[in-house]
């Protein structure tokens, strides 16, 4: 899958900008902003978490991207897989399967403090359609992978973004077009759901 | 499209839009939540000013330097492999447009919401070449199909409510669609879903344009625009010059305001960057393909560069289009937005109007800017509106003149002290001016025939000039300075009484007064509506008559005479070699009266607060708050005096609805902004109402003496002489 940065980690990041130390803050802005925020140690962990959502949303068809560049991904996807589960995760199967998918799925490249907003590296199409046309959209963050603002978010982006297509997401899609009354899913999803890794040895998610 | 017509009758409209309970009751309450919300909004960041001086300076840089950063975007964009034009105009656009549609054979067109587009009347000229077009944003929507224009630029379809939005659903749907807001939503999604999905076309503005990579950035809530970037296998985005910013890292700058200001949020749900063309699928014989999506960058001039170049109305590249200046505005709370007649509503829309269309569609509705500054304290950008206002209203007057009435009374009499003065004496001056409505916050005889919900006030038998010399017998013997009292024409003419209150407050201070027999009106009046050279000529008198004197001080007890004398003299000879010095040297000696007074009784030990049971409140003016940033002094001086006990209003600095001629002008607008102010201090259960502008005080008493009696007015100035022993 083509990304705006092949490994954020390594060529973006920087000690001093990303800091577990600023996910109390993330995560409350995150809530604020209608996100639901679920912890897991390790991706073993999250296998579970993710077949729960499955059942509770009776989901038959979720579009996944990320398990390419990460092989625990890459077995998750495999084990929510069933033969009442259609779980796509080559590209043009993501694109047929998009308009009807109850749940798409990818990541995340950072959380931002100051919003609750994550980082997300949508070159490539299938990564934007799992993120907006399902009714519902996962995405796998590191817990330890959060900078304290919109600032310090765009001085990690600015040494990566050459090209391409990215951006934030900060909740659900939302409009308070009529009457100023809050409503959540109107063109994108209704529902944000955050998996944050705590565990990530290798401190990478992909 | 409503078009705004070119015989507009703004009167009318404006009635229309009061009658509109709906739109009024959803703008009233939107106004009262919306600046609690807005701060809670920024709770967690340090400095909201240090935010705004960083976008300001950045936004500045660019406009300095907008040709090499509109150059360094084209080669940006151009080498990343995305079509680059510039369009002078709507046209231009247009024909661009048609082209790349021709060429890519796009018959279905969606947009994600862009100003730039409203402002050249795209749509309708892309359905009228039989393109199916539809704008995504659900507000943009409904309004498309009901044919109306926004009248916000971030909340569209504000002054609609449920059972209206139902309407248009049912009208463009041809089913029965219920007044159920998230059964709307839910049908918007599934009809609009279709669309995205079909279109071969997507068009979208751009929040900010980044020279550095040529990414544009787009900011929303519903994720339309994200989609719109998304499934159609061309993107076409149109983007104004002051868009642009030099860096990468700037876009912080704008995105940690332009939410916060705009929809009291951290961040909006969605904030996409597209830089470049990325992939795109689509099913070609069945089957589907990948490809790069055709990208085409617009960069519109359409009066943008003139504005560039233009020493003053460049600050309007400072604008984000967050619309909070809309939000804070006492006119367009009340009356909405689409009395402006344009796409840009609100004093910024009023400003983007008369450089976008010209100074004939601004003057059709400058008026409706009051000058109140509230705007301009929460502008992310620091934009002074209502100075860039004032600007294109002087250039208004020098490029179309003034309308005769006012020509007459402004060139003939005010210029002439006598004149001007023994007309007011014998009451006889100011019919004209009443009918063509363009006179003078100042001058009370207008004023006749307004009686409804406002008592105003009489000429004063006495002029406060005629009382001086018997004041001036009491002057101390040994004083400790000398004070020139500047009364300007409401002190003098209307509310002796409290200029005689003021003398005698200074005096008991040991301060000798003295009253410059030769100084006339401020000229603020005049200023207000464009004319400088009139102003120039008032100020000259009133620069000379005070030059006689030996005072120390020049002392003003209206704030709006005491900001005009301190601050707009010196701008209207700022390249006068002669009088500009002079102005300079005039302008240092103003002080305003209960700042003046607050620190002369703070040296002298009488500033402490007191325990007192006489509830007092008090009420900001416009100028005295925002113009001189005095705001602490008044309240200070209250809490001292014997007996008081000093009481908040909800909303104290809120304008009371006078603003000078506009409180006549447009008596239908003030009124209701006066009964809000009046509601507020009934609230607090004050007996007396401090102020400290006799502009301010003739509303409110007038106000006050309709609808709460027992509630007393009175300038500060007055309740200090009462507190003297």
């Amino acid at each position: 899958m083509e990304k705006v940065c092949k490994d954020w980690v390594a060529e973006a990041f920087d000690s001093s900008l990303v800091n577990a130390c600023h996910w109390k803050e993330f995560a409350q802005n995150a809530k604020t902003a209608s996100a639901e925020i679920l912890h897991v140690q390790n991706f073993t962990e999250a296998t579970a978490t993710v077949s729960e959502i499955i059942h509770s949303l009776k989901a038959k068809t979720v579009i996944a991207v990320g398990g390419d560049e990460n092989p625990a991904l890459q077995n998750l996807y495999k084990s929510i897989s069933s033969p009442s589960i259609n779980v796509c995760t080559d590209k043009f199967d993501i694109a047929e399967n998009a308009p009807t998918a109850d749940l798409g799925i990818s990541t995340a490249e950072f959380g931002i403090g100051e919003t609750g907003s994550v980082c997300v590296d949508t070159y490539s199409y299938e990564a934007r359609l799992v993120g907006m046309l399902p009714p519902v959209h996962i995405v796998f963050l590191n817990a330890s992978h959060i900078v304290e603002n919109i600032t310090t978010a765009f001085q990690v982006i600015s040494r990566v973004f050459h090209k391409g297509h990215m951006g934030f997401i900060t909740g659900p899609s939302r409009t308070a077009d009529i009457e100023r009354v809050l409503s959540l899913g109107v063109h994108g999803p209704s529902r944000f759901i955050i998996i944050a890794i705590e565990n990530n040895p290798e401190g990478r998610l992909h | 499209m409503e078009a705004a017509s070119t015989n507009r009758n703004i009167r009318k409209e404006i009635h229309k839009k009061l009658q509109d309970n709906i739109m009024r009751d959803a703008l009233s309450r939107f106004a009262a939540q919306y600046p609690d919300a807005r701060l809670h909004a920024y709770d967690n960041v340090e400095s909201i000013e240090a935010l705004r001086d960083d976008l300001r300076d950045m936004k500045r840089y660019t406009v300095d330097h907008i040709a090499t950063i509109a150059d360094t975007f084209e080669s940006s964009v151009r080498e990343r492999g995305a079509e680059f034009y510039r369009a002078a105009d709507g046209k231009a656009v247009k024909e661009y447009l048609m082209k790349i549609c021709e060429e890519n054979n796009v018959h279905r067109i969606v947009k994600s919401k862009s100003m730039a587009t409203e402002e050249i009347h795209l749509n309708q000229y892309l359905k009228e070449k039989g393109l199916h077009v539809r704008e995504t944003d659900l507000g943009e929507w409904m309004l498309s199909v009901a044919g109306q224009r926004p009248s916000h630029m971030v909340m569209p379809a504000i002054h609609l409510n449920r059972q209206q939005c139902a309407k248009f659903f049912s009208q463009e749907l041809k089913e029965d669609i219920p007044s159920d807001i998230p059964f709307m939503i839910q049908t918007a999604r599934r009809v609009l879903r279709k669309e995205f999905l079909s279109a071969d076309m997507g068009i979208t503005g751009a929040n900010f344009g980044i020279a550095e990579n040529g990414a544009i950035g787009l900011v929303t809530n519903e994720g339309n625009a994200r989609l719109v970037t998304t499934t159609p296998r061309i993107h076409v985005i149109i983007i104004g010059y002051e868009k642009l910013i030099p860096k990468i890292e700037d876009a912080a700058k704008i995105l940690r305001l332009l939410p916060r200001n705009g929809t009291c949020q951290r961040m909006t749900s969605y904030m996409t960057m597209v830089d470049g063309p990325t992939p795109v699928m689509y099913k070609k014989d069945g089957k589907w393909i990948e490809e790069p999506r055709k990208v085409y960058v617009i960069l519109l001039d359409n009066g943008r560069l003139k504005a560039a170049n233009d020493p003053k109305l460049k600050e309007v590249y400072q604008c984000v289009r967050c619309a909070s200046c809309l939000n804070v505005c006492p006119i367009w709370t009340l009356v909405g937005g689409h009395v402006y007649g344009h796409i840009y509503s609100g004093g910024i829309g009023a400003i983007l109007t008369g450089l976008l269309n010209g100074l004939d569609d601004f003057s059709k509705f400058s008026d409706l800017c009051i000058g109140c500054r509230k705007c301009v304290t929460i502008c992310p950008g620091k934009i002074h509106i209502p100075d860039l206002i004032d600007e294109l209203r002087a250039r208004n007057i020098k490029q179309n003149g003034l309308p005769l009435p006012e020509k007459a009374v402004f060139q003939n009499i005010l210029t002439n002290r006598k004149i001007f003065h023994a007309l007011l004496r014998i009451g006889s001056i100011g019919q004209k001016p009443v009918q063509s409505g363009k006179f003078i916050r100042h001058l009370p005889l207008f004023f006749s025939g307004m009686t409804k919900d406002r008592s105003l006030p009489a000429i004063a038998a006495e002029p406060f000039r005629d009382r001086t010399k018997k004041l001036f017998q009491k002057n101390p013997d040994k004083p400790v300075c000398k004070v020139a009292f500047f009364s300007g024409c409401n002190l003098d003419f209307v509310f002796p009484e409290t200029g005689e209150s003021v003398v005698k407050v200074l005096q008991d201070l040991n301060i000798e007064v003295s009253y410059p027999q030769e100084q006339s009106c401020c000229g603020k009046p005049v200023l207000g509506i464009g004319d400088r050279e009139t102003a120039k000529k008032i100020a000259q008198q009133n620069i000379e008559a005070f030059e006689k004197s030996s005072a120390d001080i020049i002392l003003a007890a209206c704030p709006t005479c005491a900001e005009t004398l301190r601050k707009t003299y010196c701008e209207l000879f700022a390249d006068d070699t002669i009088w500009g010095p002079r102005a300079e040297a005039f302008s240092r000696k103003v002080h305003e009266f209960t700042s003046f007074v607050a620190d002369a009784y703070k040296r002298a030990g009488r500033l402490a607060p007191t325990a007192g049971t006489h509830k007092i409140t008090y009420h900001d003016s416009c100028h005295i708050k925002r113009g001189l940033g005095i705001y602490k002094e008044p309240r200070a001086l209250l809490e001292a005096a014997d007996g008081t006990q000093f009481v908040e209003m909800e909303n104290s600095d809120k304008c009371c609805g006078m603003a000078g001629a506009f409180g006549v002008k447009y008596s239908e607008i003030s009124l209701p902004i006066l009964k809000e102010k009046i509601d507020h201090i009934k609230n607090t259960g004050a007996k007396t109402v401090a102020v400290a502008c006799p502009a301010c005080m003739m509303q409110l008493r007038g106000g006050l003496d309709q609808q709460a009696p027992d509630i007393k007015v009175k300038h500060i100035a007055d309740i200090l002489a009462e507190h003297l022993h």
